[in-house]
């Protein structure tokens, strides 16, 4: 439950707590908390000055909020939170995480289309199911919801055998 | 206006926490997904055991507003399959690339957007997807409390649930907190 006594990342169990506070905390004030239809809304944005009539017409736009929003707040907001503990934390980011350097090397524009198709992935699947990984898995599985539990399991499996398939035989090496 | 304080003063919070424990870092993310890295599983797990006795807690006083999403078993199903395959193969969701993007991590920056892309490809096909893969095996709202027909003890098999479950990932994975 704890990293190195050297690491300068939390423990898990006041982690967890601080997390599930600032959780319960949302559903008091707004409700479930939600990452995904944040881009939805900033997408709302965007296209009501480039093409009003588009998003008048079409039901998820419709369904969402503008970027006048707790959904657009609370995104930019972790932005803001990611900001200020990248800030003032020992460990400096990186552009190419280190195990994706060691099994792709270090090009930066293998990384960025694979993160590009990734996080067009999450977001198509995010927007089917109506939720991720927190807005479906944590706030639904807090609600005791089935589809939160079901959406939950499944996309570990699958992130699992997938970073399995991609990382092959560099992802069992101690770094 | 108060409403927009709420959400921003919420995501400061919860981004810097998911940071903290290396949740916006697709390296410690995939040592996760390889099972070399067991402390965000299992403050993922955890993070739900406790918000759900507080949830409860919340209900008790007549606090707060929920609203419980339906179980689709098809289109579900098929959209955890596309966001765990693009999980794994990017590290990030569609919460931690945000606080991402605020740590300075450029290959975040493009994850998000993808994600903005996705979303649009999705938006654009709602209207197919839907009524063909979403409706027709949709079972409606349903949780742990209707299975079991009683709240409390849904909240007792579920806090209990999570906790195995953080038990077992402690168990099966390693201890690599690179």
């Amino acid at each position: 439950m704890k990293p190195d006594d050297n690491s300068p990342y939390w423990s898990v169990m006041p982690a967890a707590m601080a997390l599930a506070g600032i959780i319960v905390f949302i559903f008091a004030t707004f409700g479930p908390p939600a990452s995904s239809s944040g881009f939805i809304t900033l997408l709302k944005g965007v296209l009501a000055h480039l093409a009003p009539g588009y998003i008048a017409a079409r039901q998820h736009y419709l369904m969402m909020p503008g970027p006048g929003s707790w959904l657009m707040a609370f995104v930019l907001g972790m932005a803001i939170g990611g900001f200020i503990a990248g800030r003032t934390f020992a460990v400096p980011v990186r552009d190419v995480p280190e195990l994706w350097e060691k099994r792709f090397g270090k090009s930066r524009v293998k990384r960025f289309l694979a993160a590009f198709v990734g996080g067009f992935l999450i977001l198509f699947g995010a927007r089917l199911a109506g939720g991720c990984t927190l807005g479906l898995f944590i706030s639904g599985s807090t609600q005791l919801a089935i589809s939160g539990l079901y959406f939950g399991v499944v996309i570990f499996a699958v992130a699992m055998l997938t970073a399995r398939l991609v990382y092959g035989k560099t992802g069992k090496e101690k770094s | 206006m108060t409403v927009i304080l709420l959400g921003l003063f919420s995501g400061i919070a919860f981004g810097f926490v998911i940071q903290r424990i290396g949740a916006s870092n697709a390296n410690k993310m995939a040592l996760a997904h390889l099972m070399r890295e067991a402390q965000i599983p299992q403050f993922m797990l955890l993070a739900v055991a406790f918000s759900a006795i507080g949830l409860f807690g919340l209900q008790a006083a007549g606090v707060g507003r929920t609203m419980v999403l339906p179980t689709s078993l098809v289109a579900t199903g098929l959209a955890a399959v596309i966001f765990g395959v693009g999980w794994g193969l990017s590290g990030y969701c569609p919460g931690t690339c945000w606080a991402a993007v605020g740590e300075g991590r450029m290959d975040a920056v493009f994850a998000l957007l993808g994600g903005l892309a996705g979303a649009a490809t999705f938006a654009q096909f709602h209207e197919i997807l839907i009524p063909s893969l979403y409706l027709p095996t949709s079972q409606g709202p349903i949780t742990l409390s209707d299975w079991l027909g009683s709240s409390w003890l849904a909240v007792i098999v579920l806090v209990g649930a999570m906790g195995g479950a953080t038990w077992l990932v402690g168990k099966l994975w390693g201890r690599d907190s690179a």
